[in-house]
């Protein structure tokens, strides 16, 4: 045994245990963004259980967990109805269920507003639709809602046609101001015309606004009547529903047809009811224009300063400085970037420009408060050293031979660069893109400073001229996690909403950072083995 | 044409590498650029305050024969008013010292032909006490706005209010009202210089809606130590201060109708007289200026040991002056006080952070001065009758070296204390802004992540790089790699919600668990030794150790949570925390500082790790090979030869792990209470830097102190991740060089 101990074989398997531990680690949290992840859009079975006192609760069961002290279980049952329970979940004592049953004709309803609602159909007034061929109760439900769609493309098409007049209405204000500002007299014929021309659209939008009033109400006059587990009545307007499930009596590729289409829902509609249900359509739109726009300041810069360390620096002390600032742009606090943004960027730079283009809307900030531009540059000065330092290892693999065969045959360094060298390095480059790509994505807290908010009222993108519109806030897949998890006031209720943006985000990183992994792999092994 | 080619080739190339020189240089210009910039913002709040002197003009000669009360000056400087004794509000330019008006104070009380004196109550109300004994008071006002062609006008106003009414007979040496919304006013009047007289009126409404108002008066019993020299009464009429000619201040709680309440007598200077006293913004403090110069400040405070109520103490030692202190005024907006000694020399003071802010000196002994109701004008009369008008520039008074990192004795604390808590719901409040607990709070989150980190990645690596089977390396190394890419916002999510109530219900599986798991791993080493050297099983497993420890470490995790249950139940009476708190008196915060430990650790771990890994791995295989062929086992090689050639390598990956852990942001953000105590608990939060900035900063207006204090807080943390990062580069260099490669 003394021996073992000597060759330090158990010192071995200590290593060993660390490794694991960490392994173990990871796999958790992975294991935990998965299973409470992907789990939140299965339309898992709505039970009944028939309760000691009489009282009956209808739900899906959550959660089983054991009491330390008793040793007895309990149950967490979503039961959903936020607008007549007061709240979504309930935690009930095994002990105290006398039945458990899954009534086949058990709703859950997905509505714009309130959550989730779980109960039984009891009446329909949809007189005026066409749901006549319908059998059941249900199917005439169905037919409804789906009658109700239809009808639905008209309203969304004033809806648009107002959101454009708006806008239109909203840049004559600012050419008004920005008019009125430099001389009122000299452009008194401009003035009015622009000023006729605002009162027209602004009439056409109330013209407008009331046929969508009208809509409106005309389609959330047919409802439908339902009733909770205790005999509840509670009327719903049919626009109010998104979906009709009957987990009970559905089949598994049924199932596996509603996952997908929320899925799709989440991947391209707008967030409800403050952000904890919906879609995160913004916030991926948002996220990908952020890391684009951040990639085209920082590519370029990355892969010029690491050329110029790997080939133009000759080693000396200008060189470790050099480094030595990479290093540290690579170690300075995020947060501390986003200090600097908000006093250079938002503040300095943004002020100013303020202050020349657009004197006529302050003290109303355009440049001078946080928007995607600042965002992406602040984001780009962080990420710059990853690209760098992936792009200079690319360049440090590619043999010797290479460059000094370029150069013998009359190539002058710039052309070697360009023709052999960069087209060499371009898996490296990519590497050093795809993973500041990872790491911006994945930044939170410098954007918190210099312009994401939890909802922007307009995507960064649109159709008006100048279509990037630069100087508008934006959301961000990884503040949605912070903001919808730590500053919504129904925690319990967000969790799945974060829990999904947690999988999506982690999936898009992972995905990423495996990407330039392989494509760095690829690199090195191309060169390792063809030493000239 | 080939000649012109190679020629515009040439050029090309050397525009080329001069772009790129610039480029590359440009790195080094962004990281000074950034604290250049960061620092910039912070710096302002160091820059001394700055008194423009903008008019000295002599009285005009209208006025050269009146006898002067009181004077004031309008936010501008533009403009000046001095109130005479028969009862004239004249107001004067201050670019040309003209007298512009002379207004008449409105309604003066019947018979009553002019003023005794005149007492500021706040920012533009001023109670005038008359011949006849009553009190009346007025409002003199200025106003400015800005014309069309940019210019500031200025306007005055000046109006009765009829609230200050008081009506009384007798001659008084001074007089005090103080009316209270809706309840009534009291009236302290000096009679002579030891007879104080409180007069209390109370409006009562019945049932009815009828008014009835009943007065009552007594006067101070207490026999007093010496001649009162100076009388000071609170904005809300409850508590009286009065100063004596041996030095003692004296407190009265006047509150009560009818009732006076000695609550203090205190020597405050020695034996010389008080000969100012006023109270500090606030009504908290009150300072005491005396005839050797001694300028203090007071407040009450719990004694210590004693159950009675709050004495006086001395809280603030002001600067000084040269001789007798002759007046004291407090700043309508900050807990700043102007200061005039018997020889004209006027201090600005801050109470809190002890600051001389400014000290001007004018030729002859000042008998008045005045603060614009923003504080940002100063002016004095002159006992020659010449006016002094300055614009005083004091952005950030408050903030001192010794406040952000000393301890400060704030108004409502028994004691000198760090504090942050930069914003609170009343108007009054001053914000307390001491970094040492968030400097506590970063250091004790990178402590306990570092306690955590540290052992497993360094190991994890040794591990990996030395005896791992080289297939398995290839794919475990980029698996940590892209754990160091998961997004920091999603551990701190995991660890505020799922981890924190997770610990919160097992806090002893998860201590538990750090003694079960090393003694599941002592047998497991136990066992191991069973396994033939050389023997088939003992070589397929030989580099693949930790995949047999994996469900080794999950089985000991499951052994700590059954035993954790069964402990709590046996020995702490089934709840842990309750015990706790009960048994050792702490308190359990369930994001507290093992969670950060855990989640900051777990975050840092793949940088160690990875760093770590290929410093290990650089060790050239030689040496190596020749440790093993003179006969070390593979541990010894290892731990005598890699690890000791390494050592800067590994050292590095830690002071980098160090740097990242200091200035996380958003895993203690979330995982943590964000409670800025000092307190070296791990049951307990804490505030970083770092997510102090991400709280505070959406709530700071631009250029204010708050603002700056957070960007100084950015300052300090660039610092010392530039120190930390640097020495580990340079480190890391060395090592780079010794062994040639890369």
């Amino acid at each position: 045994m003394k021996q073992y101990w000597k060759t330090g074989e158990p010192l071995v398997m200590l290593t060993g245990a660390a490794l694991a531990v960490i392994l173990v680690m990871t796999l958790t949290l992975v294991g935990v963004v998965l299973t409470n992840g992907l789990g939140y859009f299965w339309p898992s079975h709505l039970v009944r259980l028939e309760l000691k006192d009489g009282s009956t609760a209808l739900g899906q069961i959550m959660k089983r967990e054991k009491n330390p002290l008793t040793g007895e279980h309990r149950l967490q049952l979503k039961v959903s109805n936020r607008d007549l329970y007061g709240q979504d979940f309930r935690w009930i004592d095994e002990k105290d269920v006398t039945g458990r049953s899954l009534p086949k004709d058990a709703l859950l309803l997905e509505r714009r507003e309130h959550g989730n609602f779980a109960g039984f159909l009891s009446g329909l007034s949809v007189d005026g639709l066409k749901v006549d061929q319908a059998t059941s109760p249900l199917e005439k439900l169905k037919l409804a809602r789906a009658a109700i769609e239809e009808r639905q493309p008209h309203l969304d098409n004033i809806r648009k046609k107002m959101m454009t007049l708006n806008q239109q209405a909203e840049s004559m204000r600012l050419k008004l101001l920005k008019l009125e500002y430099r001389n009122r007299e000299q452009h008194a014929a401009e003035i009015a015309r622009l000023t006729a021309t605002r009162e027209q659209v602004l009439a056409e939008f109330n013209v407008l606004n009331g046929q969508a009033t009208t809509a409106q109400a005309e389609i959330g006059g047919f409802t439908a009547q339902f009733k909770d587990v205790s005999g509840g009545a509670k009327d719903i307007p049919l626009v109010d529903i998104m979906r009709i499930l009957a987990p009970n009596d559905m089949s598994i590729p049924a199932k596996m047809l509603a996952y997908a289409s929320r899925v799709k829902e989440l991947l391209l509609d707008e967030p409800r009811e403050s952000n904890t249900e919906g879609g995160l359509f913004p916030a991926i739109f948002g996220t990908v224009m952020m890391v684009l726009v951040m990639s085209f300041f920082s590519l370029p810069f990355g892969v010029i300063a690491a050329i110029y360390l790997r080939e133009y620096a000759r080693d000396g002390l200008m060189t470790r400085m050099v480094r030595i600032a990479v290093n540290n742009l690579a170690g300075v606090p995020s947060i501390v970037y986003g200090v600097f943004g908000l006093g250079f960027f938002v503040y300095g730079i943004g002020g100013s420009i303020d202050a020349i283009f657009f004197p006529e809307r302050l003290p109303t900030p355009t440049f001078g408060t946080g928007g995607i531009l600042w965002s992406s540059l602040t984001l780009a000065l962080l990420t710059v050293p990853v690209v760098i330092v992936a792009t200079e290892e690319s360049l440090a693999s590619i043999p010797r031979g290479l460059r000094e065969g370029s150069l013998a045959l009359g190539a002058t360094k710039f052309q070697t660069l360009t023709r052999v060298l960069l087209p060499m390095a371009t898996p490296g480059i990519m590497t050093g893109l795809i993973l500041s790509m990872a790491r911006a994505v994945g930044e939170v807290a410098p954007l918190m400073v210099v312009g994401v908010v939890k909802l922007a009222p307009s995507l960064p993108f649109d159709t008006t001229f100048p279509f990037f519109h630069m100087d508008r806030k934006f959301m961000h897949l990884g503040f949605h996690i912070y903001d919808v998890g730590f500053q919504s006031p129904n925690v319990e209720a967000a969790k799945p909403m974060v829990y999904i943006t947690t999988l999506l985000l982690l999936g898009i990183v992972i995905v990423a950072s495996s990407m330039a992994i392989y494509f760095r792999t690829r690199m090195r092994k191309r060169y390792t083995s063809s030493h000239f | 044409m080939k000649k012109n080619y190679t020629q515009a080739s040439r050029r090309r190339d050397r525009l080329a590498e001069l772009l790129i020189r610039i480029c590359g240089l440009f790195v080094i210009v962004a990281v000074v650029w950034i604290l250049v910039m960061i620092t910039r913002v912070a710096l302002p709040l160091f820059y001394s305050p700055k008194a423009t002197s903008i008019a000295s003009i002599s009285l005009p000669v209208e006025l050269k024969q009146s006898r002067l009360l009181s004077i004031g000056i309008d936010e501008t400087q533009q403009e000046l008013f001095s109130l005479d004794g028969k009862g004239l509000v004249h107001f004067i330019d201050t670019r040309g010292g003209t007298l512009k008006e002379s207004v008449p104070v409105p309604d003066p009380p019947p018979g009553a032909r002019t003023v005794v004196s005149a007492e500021l109550v706040s920012k533009s109300l001023y109670n005038l006490l008359w011949d006849t004994g009553v009190v009346s008071s007025v409002k003199i006002a200025f106003s400015s706005t800005r014309s069309e062609s940019g210019n500031t006008i200025v306007s005055h106003e000046v109006s009765a209010d009829p609230e200050g009414f008081f009506p009384g007979s007798g001659a008084f040496k001074r007089s005090f009202v103080r009316t209270i919304e809706g309840k009534g006013a009291v009236r302290v009047d000096q009679l002579e210089s030891d007879r104080i007289r409180v007069t209390w009126r109370s409006k009562e409404t019945d049932l009815f809606g009828n008014e009835k108002a009943t007065t009552s008066s007594s006067e101070i019993q207490d026999p007093l130590p010496a001649a009162i020299t100076a009388v000071v009464l609170d904005h809300a009429g409850h508590y009286l201060y009065a100063g004596t000619r041996n030095g003692q201040l004296m407190r009265w709680d006047i509150s009560e109708p009818g009732e006076i309440r000695l609550l203090d007598s205190t020597a405050v200077t020695g034996n010389s007289p008080v000969t100012a006293l006023n109270l500090v913004l606030g009504d908290i403090s009150v300072a005491v200026g005396d005839g050797k110069g001694g300028y203090t400040a007071w407040f009450p405070v719990t004694a210590a040991g004693s159950g009675e109520g709050k004495q006086l103490v001395r809280t603030h030692v002001l600067r000084p002056h040269t001789g007798t202190v002759s007046a004291i005024l407090p700043s309508p907006r900050d807990k700043s006080l102007v200061s005039v000694n018997d020889q004209g020399v006027i201090h600005i003071d801050h109470v809190t952070s002890e600051r001389n802010l400014l000290t001007l000196k004018g030729a002859k002994p000042v008998a008045m001065l005045a603060l614009s109701a923003q504080g940002n004008s100063l002016c004095s009369l002159d006992t020659a009758g010449n006016f002094a008008v300055w614009r005083l520039e004091i952005p950030h008074p408050e903030v001192s070296l010794g406040t952000l990192f000393g301890k400060v004795w704030y108004e409502g604390y028994d004691r000198p204390e760090y504090v942050w808590q930069s914003s609170a719901a009343n108007d009054d409040f001053e914000p307390k802004m001491s970094l040492v607990p968030l400097i506590f709070g970063t250091l004790k989150a990178t402590a306990f992540a570092m306690l955590f980190a540290v052992p497993l990645a360094l190991l994890g690596a040794l591990y990996t790089s030395q005896f791992m089977a080289p297939r398995l390396k290839s794919r475990i190394k980029p698996a940590v790699e892209i754990m160091a890419a998961i997004p920091s916002v999603v551990v701190g999510f995991l660890a505020g919600l799922w981890l924190a109530p997770l610990i919160d219900k097992v806090v002893l599986a998860f201590f538990l668990s750090f003694i079960i798991i090393p003694v599941m791993l002592l047998v497991t080493i136990f066992f191991w030794r069973l396994i033939k050297t050389a023997s088939p099983l003992e070589r397929r497993l030989r580099g693949k150790e930790f995949i047999v420890l994996i469900p080794i470490v999950l089985v000991g995790t499951w052994l700590a949570y059954l035993l954790g249950g069964i402990v709590e139940v046996q020995v702490f009476g089934g709840d842990f925390k309750q015990w706790l708190y009960s048994v050792l008196g702490i308190r359990y915060d369930q994001r507290n500082s093992m969670i950060i430990a855990v989640a900051l650790g777990f975050a840092v771990i793949p940088l160690i790790f990875t760093i770590a890994e290929d410093a290990l791995s650089n060790v050239p295989r030689n040496l190596t090979a020749a440790s093993l062929a003179l006969g070390a086992s593979r541990w010894q090689t290892a731990w005598r030869v890699v690890l000791p050639s390494a050592l800067p390598g590994v050292f590095s990956a830690v002071m980098i792990g160090f740097g990242r852990a200091v200035g996380e942001t958003m895993i203690v953000l979330m995982a943590t209470g964000n409670t800025p105590i000092m307190s070296g608990s791990i049951f307990n939060g804490l505030r970083s830097l770092s997510a102090n900035i991400a709280v505070e900063i959406p709530e700071a207006s631009l250029n204010g102190s708050l603002y700056r204090v957070l960007f100084l807080s950015a300052v300090l943390l660039f610092i010392f991740t530039f120190i930390i990062n640097t020495v580990a580069e340079a480190l890391r260099q060395r090592f780079r060089r010794k062994y040639g490669r890369y």
